[in-house]
């Protein structure tokens, strides 16, 4: 029997526990993180390190202390770097979860901090990405523009700060209100409730 | 008289770029003759700012740009140059624009600057505007563009990125720009002067309200990526030209959103069409705006 088995936690960390942070020197390697420790059960979030500890562009991962040893065994097999972990949590902002829409007729912009993403509705097609100011979102717009949203890799996945991190909310926004018209189109056309 | 522009460039291992910026025939931007992906960000500011330089006849920008993707690489080799450029160049305005928003390198920078470029008026924007902010030397700066969620961070004193922050973030629901530009200031978040872009761009001096603009509204500029950066290089062209920096906000708010209107602005049009349009509204224009028609 595996001394660290993967986890099957459903309680919000935080709730109840002291909460820990993982640092780390780049924002996707701590985006890397929270992919690798939610695929191994752990529930994480996001969140700026306190003032003290920061150095810019800035995101850690927040876990339970209790939690520390077997994740950071998680972290160093999958190969993500980590600076160092810090006992305490306190201090520490939540990233912005605030969501919003305009509706343009032929196209659709979603708002996600302040990054925007903007499809045209009948093609999905991504006509522009604009907001930011970190340097991979220039790298977005570029390798996003002209394509499909259905067809393209996450923001998450490209991006190396938190403004790419906004961008994939809106990204996955625009994913879900495509997908709600799309199935009210069928559900009109097939007759469907 | 001369604007030095201090950015990155969407290439992966992209070479440092060095020298006068220009716009080929196609469009694109080149430095030193070089051409840039034409994109949101860097390359729409610097087609801005080339565009004021040639309508007034002034020098055109010059750029200290590196590859980045958004790992740092290109930021540390631009700051590792700046220095050296400075000191040769001589700007009279140098701007931050797209880079990685690292405390410790821009409070280096700031402080040779202080040392080798004393007169230089220094403008940000995007991470150059982030780390400014982040590393509290935004009072050392001259000129600087939020948009509405980005006010909203430089009158935060805690946060050091615009993705914490959750409050008047669009621009609704209680935003107040005279508020939060006050507030930026007494904090020490904000420059001297804050062009703050949104659906009314607001100009605030020393955290009070000096002009707004508002006319004419082109709510499909929000959607089109680099329209806040043509902001940014349009006025610092302009404060590069000698306006003085409420005429060179005013009069960069007030090209942007006419040249939206000319363009016909749709979502699905790109900064590069109003870097197009800026020189029929600049000829049309800017003598009754600022009273500059020859610097």
């Amino acid at each position: 029997m595996a001394l660290f088995a993967r986890k099957d936690r459903k309680t919000a960390p935080g709730a109840d526990e002291a909460l820990g942070l993982f640092l780390f020197d780049a924002v996707n390697d701590a985006l890397s993180a929270e992919r690798v420790l939610k695929a191994a059960g752990y529930e994480v979030s996001l969140v700026a390190p306190p003032a003290h500890l920061r150095a810019g562009c800035d995101l850690s991962v927040a876990l339970p202390r209790v939690e520390h040893i077997g994740a950071e065994r998680e972290l160093i097999d999958a190969g993500v770097p980590l600076r160092e972990w810090v006992a305490d949590a306190e201090g520490t902002a939540e990233v912005c979860d605030l969501v919003t829409s305009v509706d343009f007729g032929q196209w659709l912009m979603v708002r996600a901090g302040n990054m925007k993403i903007v499809v045209e509705k009948d093609t999905g097609l991504i006509v522009n990405t604009s907001g930011g100011g970190c340097p991979d979102i220039p790298y977005l717009n570029l390798a996003l523009v002209g394509k499909r949203v259905d067809e393209v890799p996450r923001p998450k996945d490209l991006g190396y700060t938190l403004c790419g991190l906004m961008l994939d909310r809106a990204y996955q926004e625009v994913r879900a209100q495509l997908d709600a018209r799309e199935m009210e189109t069928v559900g009109v056309g097939g007759g469907a409730v | 008289m001369t604007l030095l522009v201090i950015a990155t460039y969407p290439v992966v291992d992209g070479p440092v770029l060095e020298g006068p910026v220009t716009i080929e025939p196609d469009g694109a931007i080149a430095i030193g003759g070089t051409r840039v992906p034409s994109s949101q960000g860097t390359s729409a500011m610097l087609g801005a700012a080339v565009q004021v330089a040639a309508h007034l006849g002034t020098p055109p920008p010059h750029a200290l740009v590196a590859g980045d993707i958004g790992r740092g690489d290109g930021t540390r080799a631009v700051y590792e140059r700046l220095s050296e450029a400075v000191k040769r160049i001589g700007p009279s305005v140098i701007a931050f624009h797209y880079m990685q928003p690292v405390m410790a390198l821009m409070r280096k920078a700031v402080h040779e600057l202080a040392e080798i470029a004393p007169d230089a008026l220094l403008v940000a924007d995007a991470g150059g505007m982030y780390a400014a902010k982040a590393a509290g030397l935004a009072t050392r700066f001259e000129l600087m563009t939020p948009d509405v969620g980005e006010v909203g961070f430089l009158a935060d004193p805690e946060v050091t990125h615009p993705a914490y922050v959750s409050h008047y973030l669009f621009g609704n629901d209680g935003f107040d720009p005279v508020a939060l530009a006050a507030t930026a200031h007494e904090t020490g978040g904000a420059s001297r002067v804050l062009l703050i872009k949104g659906v009314r761009d607001h100009i605030a001096e020393y955290g009070a309200i000096a002009e707004v603009v508002d006319e004419p509204c082109v709510p499909e500029l929000e959607a089109i990526g680099g329209t806040g950066d043509t902001v940014a290089g349009l006025a610092s062209a302009f404060l590069a030209a000698g306006f003085p920096t409420v005429d060179a906000a005013r009069c960069a708010s007030l090209a942007n959103r006419e040249a939206g209107r000319a363009m016909g602005a749709t979502p699905a049009m790109h900064a590069s069409d109003l870097v197009a349009a800026l020189p029929g509204v600049l000829a049309d224009n800017l003598c009754r705006w600022g009273g500059a028609c020859v610097v």
